[in-house]
């Protein structure tokens, strides 16, 4: 697999703040990369690295195996970039700022483009200060979508649309996976990359705290188990790896390393079984285990 | 009042209590603005100063741009006269303007925002905000009116009586009311209240135009024009007070019409649809270029239409001239003696002016840039094929093409016009003014060379180009009479080149500046390269 993007150690300071602090992650072709971190977290300055917008104060980045800085105007024309703050020229229609991006990117589908505009069901023909939010996001979504190009990147791209416009965004993502493209997206929302992502990168006060696919992040992390069984089930308490035990009438509910399974197994056998649930972590969980302190 | 206009008093009142503030500023400062001048007239008035105005006055020129006079002979042009024919249309513009944006402001604007709806699911008359608004703005517009009719009289010339100042304050007054009238009707029509205020500012614009030209050509099409109400009232002269008769009737049908049409229509749309925009891009608009013209194209228009008034205006003084030096031994002699005749000299002067106005709107387009930087309109741009050196070229590109237009146009029409004012007696060509303004042209490229070293560098401080330019401005108009050392008035760039036509053209100078401005560009260029981006 061909590392696409390839980040090692970023750092990127504003003045006396530093904004980022050791960023170090890969995006092959055919993956899509979910970029998950709270507000503030660096998630935009580092696209923003990224894409030579601003420039790096350590470590280092390649897209397409150039460097982001030196060598930006080799690499723009095959990313698609939708920021996170669309803001669009007031006087102007959104057909026209669609039209003018995909020209200024260097050519594009238009019939794509219609597509998009009929999917999305953005008016055209209005002026772009008319817009909501959600809709100013939609014409950075469809300019984006539009181009061809080698890597997406979209920063908090749903922020704004409604349910059913998420899901026209999902299936865009989901075709350009399937074609081999490679996609960072950037969210707060866990749910949605949850979706999207085959791999995670958590990002904390610029800093990037855990990398991996879903399964093995999930692996590092506790299920949730609900048991209930004949004897008393406290013993399990007890027992390494376990946490969180609280008893509710016959039933208990605790969480569990994912590698002290097997130990609680063994020992939950002996208790006389009516109901075992094992519930794996979900994002959210995980994102919480790495906020929580 | 039936029940369409229910609880419209409550609103009159709602909106008093709420507007006391604006209507204090509002009221006091136009009816100062238009009355508070009597005494600098009385300074202007002074030795033979009244038929030297009334003979400038008589100038078509100045004539399109404030009015007629019904004077026929210098004698009788009085204080009064003067300050009627200077001040009443000009003064009258601006109560139109702000009783219109302040009607279309309290109705369709409020209903934009949804407030109507708010407001009328009380038990108020669907009507009654209209009534209410329009009844505040005549309010507001007779205090104007006996505020500054007051004011007036209180300086106790003679020629400014008080039937006169009545009528003078009257013409104000019915100004404003036809204003909020026209904008009140608009209001109803435009599907938005943006389309309101621009199609009443559009329509009022267009009767100033109309009127200069009637004016000029025959006074008597102005009788027919709202605006010409205004001014032919003539007070302190032929006080006639049938204009103001007319515009109080036309007035009241425009807004009987308005209430029957807002009485048909929905909260929220006109009668005219929104027209949709284009669902695809004109080619035109397809490249760095043609965004960035299109970015500017306002503030582009604007400024070159008005260098080229400004230089009409100055141009149209070059006439009156030799009347001035003929009735002014002194400078007749001061001329004689220095070899150059009244107009090279005024015109040295006077195109140093124009330039550095010109050179304000190639700072605006270079700092545009980074204002559509901040505004984050550019952000997704970034990550196309353009380079930064491309969207910084074709900034300053276009910068530099406008300064030269701007100079063109401004020294152009001073030049043409000035040269219709001297007529056939001209020594002067079209290609002396503009030779002088391009003299100057090293000041446009220095000025845009600091604005571009500011976006490239350090983009905060590109008003600081603007500073500058006023500063070397100052410096230069002032550096003459302070006598001020010299290695001080030299960091003003403009005092570095000869002004023509006076002087001559200096070659290793212009060139120097020239080169300079080019450094700084490409100094800005090797900044916008390396920067952040916001
Ligand atoms: N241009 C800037 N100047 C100073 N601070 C900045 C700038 N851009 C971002 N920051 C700061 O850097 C941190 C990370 O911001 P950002 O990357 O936008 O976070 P996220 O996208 O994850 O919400 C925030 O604390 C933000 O205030
Ligand atoms: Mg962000």
């Amino acid at each position: 697999m061909a590392a696409i993007i390839e980040a090692q150690g970023l750092q990127k300071h504003f003045g006396k703040f530093q904004a980022l602090r050791d960023i170090s992650f890969t995006v092959n072709a055919g993956e899509v990369v979910g970029f998950i971190g709270p507000n503030g977290a660096g998630k935009s300055t580092t696209i923003r690295v990224l894409l030579g917008i601003i420039r790096g104060d350590g470590g280092q980045a390649t897209i397409f195996g150039r460097n982001v800085w030196q060598e930006r105007l080799a690499i723009h024309p095959r990313v698609a970039y939708v920021p996170g703050d669309v803001a669009l020229w007031g006087n102007l229609t959104g057909g026209e700022i669609i039209d003018l991006f995909i020209k200024l990117h260097g050519g594009g589908d238009k019939t794509k483009r219609d597509e998009l505009i009929k999917k999305f069901e953005l008016d055209p023909r209005k002026k772009a200060k008319s817009y909501s939010k959600g809709n100013r996001q939609k014409v950075g979504l469809i300019a984006a979508l539009s181009v061809p190009a080698d890597l997406y990147i979209f920063d908090e791209p749903t922020s704004g649309l409604d349910p059913l416009m998420e899901m026209v965004f999902q299936e865009e993502v989901e075709q350009i996976k399937a074609a081999g493209k490679a996609i960072l997206l950037s969210s707060h929302i866990l749910s949605e990359v949850e979706r999207l992502a085959d791999k995670v990168a958590i990002i904390r006060q610029g800093k990037i705290v855990e990398t991996g696919t879903l399964d093995e992040l999930r692996h590092l992390t506790r299920s949730t188990v609900r048991l209930v069984a004949e004897q008393d089930p406290h013993d399990l308490a007890t027992l390494r790896g376990v946490y969180d035990f609280t008893q509710k009438g016959a039933q208990v509910t605790f969480s569990v390393d994912n590698s002290a399974l097997n130990t609680v197994l063994r020992a939950v056998t002996t208790l006389g079984v009516k109901k075992f649930e094992v519930v794996p972590p979900t994002l959210e969980d995980l994102f919480m285990r790495h906020y929580e302190d | 009042m039936n029940e369409k206009f229910a609880l419209w008093t409550v609103l009159l009142r709602q909106y008093l209590k709420r507007d006391w503030r604006k209507i204090v500023i509002w009221v006091l400062g136009l009816g100062l603005f238009a009355s508070a001048y009597v005494p600098a007239f009385k300074e202007i008035a002074k030795g033979s100063g009244l038929p030297t105005m009334y003979t400038t006055m008589k100038n078509p020129a100045m004539i399109s741009i404030v009015g007629p006079t019904p004077i026929k002979n210098a004698a009788d042009y009085t204080i009064g006269a003067m300050y009627g024919q200077e001040m009443l249309l000009f003064c009258g513009l601006f109560a139109m303007i702000v009783a219109a944006l302040h009607v279309v402001g309290h109705t369709r604007k409020e209903e934009d925002f949804g407030l109507t709806e708010l407001v009328q699911s009380f038990r108020v008359g669907r009507q009654a905000n209209s009534l209410a608004v329009i009844v505040e703005t005549i309010f507001i517009n007779l205090l104007l009116a006996l505020l500054t009719a007051g004011v007036m009289v209180s300086f106790r010339v003679a020629s400014i009586s008080l039937p006169g100042a009545l009528l003078f304050g009257g013409a104000l007054g019915l100004a404003g009311i036809l204003g909020a009238a026209l904008a009140l009707l608009f209001a109803q029509i435009m599907p938005t209240s943006g389309g309101a205020s621009g199609a009443t500012l559009g329509l009022v614009g267009l009767l100033y135009v109309v009127r200069a030209g009637t004016d000029v050509s025959n006074v008597t099409w102005s009788w027919f024009n709202p605006l010409g109400w205004l001014y032919l009232t003539f007070p302190f002269t032929d006080n006639n007070w049938a204009p103001l008769v007319y515009g109080l009737l036309v007035s009241l049908v425009l807004v009987v019409v308005a209430f029957v049409l807002e009485g048909r229509r929905d909260v929220g749309v006109g009668y005219l649809p929104e027209r949709a925009g284009r669902a695809t891009a004109k080619s035109g608009l397809l490249s760095v270029p043609g965004l960035f013209l299109r970015l500017n194209r306002g503030t582009i228009i604007s400024w070159m239409v008005a260098l080229v008034l400004l230089g009409m205006a100055y141009g149209s003084i070059y006439g009156d001239m030799q009347s001035f030096l003929e009735s002014n031994a002194l400078m007749k002699q001061m001329f004689a003696a220095t070899h150059t005749s009244i107009e090279a000299s005024f015109t040295s002067t006077i195109i140093v002016v124009l330039v550095d106005l010109a050179a304000i709107l190639p700072i605006a387009i270079v700092n545009k840039l980074f204002t559509e930087e901040t505004r984050l309109h550019l952000s997704q741009l970034y990550v196309t094929k353009v380079s930064r050196r491309k969207l910084y070229w074709t900034n300053v590109s276009l910068a530099l093409v406008a300064g030269v237009l701007g100079v063109a146009l401004a020294a152009g029409s001073l030049g043409a016009t000035a040269l219709a004012a001297i007529g056939a007696t001209s020594k002067m060509t079209l290609f002396d003014f503009l030779a002088a303004g391009f003299s100057g042209w090293p000041v446009v490229l220095f000025v845009t060379g600091l604005a571009a070293l500011a976006l490239g560098w350090a983009p905060r401080l590109g008003k600081i180009a603007y500073l500058y330019l006023g500063y070397s401005f100052a410096l230069n108009y002032f550096g003459g009479i302070l006598n001020l050392p010299d290695w001080f008035t030299k960091t003003a760039v403009q005092t570095w080149l000869p002004r023509l036509p006076v002087a001559q053209f200096n070659g290793p100078t212009f060139a120097t500046i020239t080169v300079l401005g080019i450094v700084l560009l490409v100094l800005g260029d090797l900044g916008y390269q390396r920067r952040d981006l916001i």
